[in-house]
């Protein structure tokens, strides 16, 4: 089971995977850039004919600022976007199904606010007990919002919605340095509607294992 | 007589109440700047490539702002007309225009002819008569010429069609980069930077942008050289990394980080990465942007309750709140040129999110019209006489500080967090 399941093993992904390609890449880019400056050259030799009465402007220039579309970002680190969720392979089945039903339960949020609300506080325990009993599991609390107000300040109260979660299975007894936290902000909904109930479904913190 | 006093107090209760929200929605200081009105007829030359490039004409008439196209079904001469015929200045004033533009659009191999008069009817002057050669895939760019110059010799106005957005394409479950110049035209993606990009900015000599990527599965903060396309981690703090806005000089970026525990707003300075932590509250502060001379930052902060503007003046720390009116103020951005700052304002009256503009002292604020449906991410123009911003349609508007008009400039949807830049070379 592939645990490079993150952006890189996307198809029509356009990060290069290795040296050879982005070498290929870069020869390519280099051959277009020389002919764009050839063709430039060119019409700007070409350019000025029609000239009347008044003022004169001289003709616009044609570069377009902005990377050649075809080519992609060089980002830093090409090991980027590796350490994504296990999906369990190496784990027994039944700890398999487990984690998935740790994975099942989101907490959920009322509108603007990042406290945990009384009833959620059983699956907090829950899970705190489930973590407890598998020590060598980490979790990652996944922040989220409804698409209501700006995705800024969503990316900050996504966060603290995971914070919350995070300190309460802290409180719980849970060690800080197995709990890690992401906010999505309004990124990703869980139901894609435009109406309270879907909103009420996307303020949530979702937990994942990650080891 | 102690009816009348209570009667008397309860009254002076409410009144500054209410004069407080009529304020905001009525708004009687702004003065209708007189947009100068222009008469186009169709253009000479290649029927097809003439029409298209006459669209964009009109359609950056709208976007600029300054001109008001006077609708073609009201002409004498309808056109085609590529050249203004002096004997016939009379119709055109005769109709109201301040101006009249003919144009001759001719196609050779691969290249557009664009040649283009505009008369100033006041003082019968031939303005501008100039010829523009571009490529044919990139014809708007001669119009882009010609309405800088139009803009520059008829109103004294900076270069607006020479700049670009940086904003955020959703195609599929993806969002990334994509720039687009002003009016729509030449919009293309800049492909890579992971699956997850959000809040770009542009930094100010047009050669950078500054970028949220989920990358490495975390929001970090990355710099985008736009003609190398390196890129650079910018910040990569545990927690958010999110929400860059250069300062004048671009030696700096305001960012909001949470690396201390909560969101909290941070100076990076680019060279040497190092933050400078500004705000210390234990709730939500976020969406910092740079006055213009660099000595203060305007930000959002959820510490009086719900999401309002608050004002810091950077040496002293000192900080005012500006916003007083609704629950839910956020996204603020300065003006380059003028004390303004335009944020968006949940309203009351129709539950939706709307652009607002308040000045740095917290007077005057109004709000902006826009599309009405739920509008987001304000930008201001180089020489902050428009507004930009992204709408729930997805598209990309722009108004001005009066809501005078709402031109949309992208279409097909899917845009979000449009970021001005200044004009590019």
């Amino acid at each position: 089971m592939s645990r490079r399941e993150g952006i890189n093993s996307d198809q029509d992904n356009t990060f290069f995977k290795n040296k050879e390609e982005y070498m290929r890449r870069l020869g390519r880019g280099i051959c277009i850039i020389v002919i764009l400056s050839l063709v430039f050259f060119a019409f700007g030799c070409a350019k000025k004919k029609i000239e009347q009465a008044g003022e004169v402007t001289p003709p616009s220039e044609q570069k377009e600022v902005g990377p050649p579309s075809e080519m992609g970002m060089n980002m830093p680190g090409a090991e980027g976007g590796v350490q994504a969720t296990p999906q369990g392979g190496a784990q027994g089945s039944a700890v398999s199904a487990d984690i998935a039903a740790f994975e099942k339960d989101d907490i959920f949020f009322d509108y603007d606010k990042a406290s945990i609300r009384p009833d959620d506080r059983k699956i907090l325990s829950q899970k705190a007990a489930f973590l407890n009993a598998h020590p060598q599991m980490n979790v990652k609390i996944e922040g989220y919002c409804d698409e209501r107000g700006t995705s800024e300040y969503n990316l900050a109260l996504g966060e603290r919605r995971a914070k919350a979660a995070q300190d309460y299975l802290v409180f719980l007894g849970i060690k800080p340095d197995r709990v890690s936290i992401v906010s999505y902000g309004e990124e990703n909904p869980l139901d894609p509607g435009h109406n309270e109930e879907a909103w009420a479904k996307n303020r949530r913190a979702h937990f994942v294992i990650t080891e | 007589m102690k009816k009348i006093i209570a009667l008397i107090v309860i009254i002076s209760a409410i009144f500054p109440a209410l004069a407080r929200a009529e304020r905001v929605h009525i708004d009687v200081e702004a003065r209708e700047f007189k947009r100068l009105k222009v008469a186009m007829p169709a253009f000479g030359g290649a029927r097809a490539l003439a029409d298209s490039v006459w669209a964009i004409c009109a359609k950056d008439l709208e976007i600029s702002g300054a001109f008001s196209l006077i609708n073609p079904k009201g002409y004498i001469n309808p056109g085609p007309m590529s050249k203004v015929e002096p004997g016939t200045l009379h119709n055109w004033s005769l109709i109201g225009a301040d101006y009249v533009i003919a144009a001759r659009v001719d196609a050779q191999d691969q290249l557009v002819n664009l040649v283009i008069q505009v008369v100033e009817l006041s003082t019968s002057r031939i303005l501008i008569n100039t010829a523009y050669t571009t490529k044919r895939e990139t014809a708007y760019r001669a119009v882009h010429a010609f309405m800088d110059n139009f803009l520059g010799k008829a109103l004294g106005i900076d270069p607006l069609f020479s700049t670009k957005f940086v904003a955020v394409q959703k195609t599929g479950k993806k969002k990334q980069l994509y720039t687009v110049w002003c009016d729509g035209t030449g919009g293309s993606p800049i492909k890579g930077g992971g699956d997850l990009i959000l809040d770009p900015a542009w930094s100010p000599d047009g050669k950078k942008i500054a970028f949220v990527s989920y990358w490495r599965n975390n929001p970090d903060l990355y710099l985008l050289d736009i003609p190398t396309f390196e890129v650079d981690v910018i910040s990569a703090h545990k927690g958010i990394n999110t929400t860059p806005s250069f300062d004048s000089t671009g030696r700096k970026i305001a960012c909001t980080l949470s690396k201390d525990g909560d969101p909290e707003i941070y100076i990076v300075d680019v060279a040497s990465r190092n933050p400078l932590r500004l705000t210390s509250s234990w709730a939500i502060d976020t969406s910092p942007c740079f006055s213009p001379d660099g000595s203060k930052v305007v930000f959002c902060s959820s510490r009086g309750g719900n999401p309002q503007i608050y004002l810091m003046d950077i040496a002293s720390r000192k900080t005012d709140r500006l916003t007083f009116q609704g629950t839910y103020n956020s996204e603020p951005v300065f003006s380059p040129k003028r004390d303004l700052i335009a944020f968006i304002y949940l309203s009351d009256h129709d539950r939706q999110y709307h652009i607002a503009l308040i000045r740095p002292d917290g007077t005057g604020m109004k709000v902006l019209p826009g599309t009405g449906r739920g509008d987001e991410s304000p930008t201001f123009s180089p020489d902050g006489r428009l507004i930009a911003f992204s709408s729930s349609d997805g598209n990309i508007y722009v108004t001005d500080l009066i809501g005078s008009f709402t031109a949309r400039v992208t279409s097909g949807g899917g845009f979000s967090q449009p970021c001005w830049s200044r004009p590019l070379e």
